[in-house]
């Protein structure tokens, strides 16, 4: 590349990362974060409350008719193939939501129940999303769990 | 100097570099991609994309949009091909320009699935910098492109500014949003809240971690957050100067470990980049003169025989790493790799020894 051509790509770099960095917001604020895009996570939240920390959790509960059976897991303990790091934002993305889990198709929700009896050693009936937020507290024996709160719960039948 | 003279002074004299010093970085860069950021957990990862109905297709705003599912897993193991040959071409520094680019495209498109489930994972800078890099001419030298007789560019630096551009843009994107959030107000200590997310949540419970949930120091933490914003905008400004740059990346290196060390995050992508700004002319320099010191050979065959004992020691030391982590061997408590603990502690033991030769 000759120095002129050098040069103009560095002005269209100047230009263009702000401007993808707007995008990005935007589009994120309305639809999902754009992909790709020249950023890096910027870990906005401050899980404050109070003179304490709010942490949320997900749950995953299936169970049968009159809940004769049951089991509680984790989402990383259902989906134990996809990256821990993607595990809040793929629950957010098809879990959050009682429309969103309504809205799953016939072949996703027979995929989640064929997942389901095989983690769990039976054939459930329900599968619950709970969301639950929990209040830390800091005291002088150290960190402690103030409260869980179930925040939400969304039910899929199978 | 003109406005002109000293924005050309800055995109074409901020970095020094050298055939070999940059024949050096092709050959740590390939096979630090290929051995430890490959995108994806392996086949079984693919395999398991493959097989999620189409509903669990959820692509970001962008091209992938144009698909309506995952692709087959023959899909995946195709890309994944294309992937390790041209890492090797890279590595040979054979067709190097081409192998630079395919490689860099390949990564993209299996970030772009893999993020496709409804999560982007800030990676880019994998795919980024052989991108980039192919525009240095990194293949100059001890390369199957050199021995060919193949005419070859001379080395180019400005792709090391425009990639120094792109990580300082990308840091400023990491603090900006922190401002907005709430980290600057005294009354939040917004580290310590992620800390407590990654500890509880998360389970990374390994290294450091323990004992940061049991520091309760209101102080240590509001510093912590102040801190990690100075570090993430101050990289803006850093650009100016290569020293600066280069100094920034040295904090890059410590804040990646301490939160390695607390929350058992690596980061190791992120790593491939700031490798890019070692003075990798000083590394060859060092590896020649100790194999000429020890064998007595000098002239041509002296800088040959450095860069394959250079090679060598990479492989000596990325091999058994990478056998170690694919043997399962995590830290209990954490989804933190065993490479990843081992490479981000040895960049920041690294990191410490230049800055205390400097002080």
């Amino acid at each position: 590349m000759n120095r002129k051509a050098v040069r103009t790509l560095f002005i269209c770099a100047l230009i263009y990362l702000p401007l993808q960095y707007a995008i990005v917001g935007i589009v994120g604020y309305y639809d999902a974060e754009p992909w790709p895009a020249f950023v890096f996570p910027g870990f906005k939240s401050v899980h404050v409350y109070d003179d304490g920390f709010e942490i949320k959790r997900t749950v995953i509960d299936v169970e049968t008719l009159h809940r004769q059976r049951s089991l509680d897991m984790s989402p990383q303990e259902f989906f134990p193939e996809i990256p821990l790091s993607q595990i809040p934002g793929f629950i957010r993305t098809h879990f959050s939501g009682d429309e969103a889990v309504q809205q799953i198709s016939d072949e996703g929700r027979a995929w989640l129940h064929i997942r389901a009896t095989e983690i769990a050693g039976f054939s459930p009936n329900t599968m619950h999303i709970i969301e639950l937020t929990e209040y830390y507290r800091q005291t002088e024996e150290g960190t402690v769990l103030d409260m869980a709160l179930e925040t939400g719960r969304i039910s899929l039948q199978f | 100097m003109s406005f002109k003279q000293r924005f050309d002074n800055w995109i074409f004299n901020s970095f020094t570099v050298s055939a070999e010093g940059l024949a050096l970085f092709r050959i740590f860069a390939s096979l630090f991609i290929l051995l430890f950021l490959i995108p994806g957990m392996g086949m079984g990862h693919f395999g398991f994309l493959a097989s999620l109905p189409n509903h669990f297709y959820a692509p970001s705003p962008g091209p992938l949009r144009i698909f309506d599912g995952f692709p087959p897993l023959v899909f995946f193991q195709l890309v994944h091909t294309i992937l390790v040959i041209s890492l090797f071409a890279m590595l040979a520094g054979y067709f190097t320009k081409w192998a630079s680019l395919i490689t860099g495209i390949s990564i993209l498109i299996l970030q772009g699935f893999i993020y496709s489930i409804g999560k982007v994972n800030h990676e880019i800078v994998v795919p980024l910098v052989p991108i980039i890099m192919a525009f240095s001419n990194w293949g100059y030298a001890y390369s199957v492109d050199s021995m060919r007789k193949k005419k070859t560019r001379n080395p180019e630096s400005w792709p090391l500014t425009l990639l120094a551009l792109f990580v300082a843009f990308m840091m400023f994107t990491a603090g900006f949003p922190k401002i907005l959030g709430g980290w600057l107000d005294p009354s939040t200590q917004a580290a310590q809240g992620h800390l407590f997310n990654q500890f509880f949540i998360r389970e990374r419970q390994a290294l450091l971690a323990g004992w940061a949930v049991g520091f309760n120091n209101v102080v240590f933490w509001e510093m912590l957050d102040w801190l990690t914003i100075l570090f993430e905008i101050g990289f803006i400004a850093a650009l100016f100067k290569a020293s600066w740059f280069r100094l920034f990346v040295g904090f890059a290196v410590v804040f990646h470990f301490s939160t390695m060390m607390t929350l058992n995050i690596a980061f190791l992508p992120n790593f491939l980049a700031y490798a890019v700004f070692l003075n990798w002319e000083n590394v060859y320099s060092a590896i020649r003169s100790q194999y000429v010191r020890f064998s007595g050979i000098t002239g041509i065959k002296s800088g040959k025989r450095a860069v394959i004992l250079f090679s060598g020691l990479v492989l000596l030391i990325f091999l058994p790493l990478k056998w170690l982590s694919s043997r399962n061997i995590t830290l209990s408590q954490t989804d933190l790799m065993f490479h990843e603990f081992v490479l981000v502690t040895a960049a920041f033991v690294f990191v410490l020894f230049i800055g205390v030769k400097k002080w």
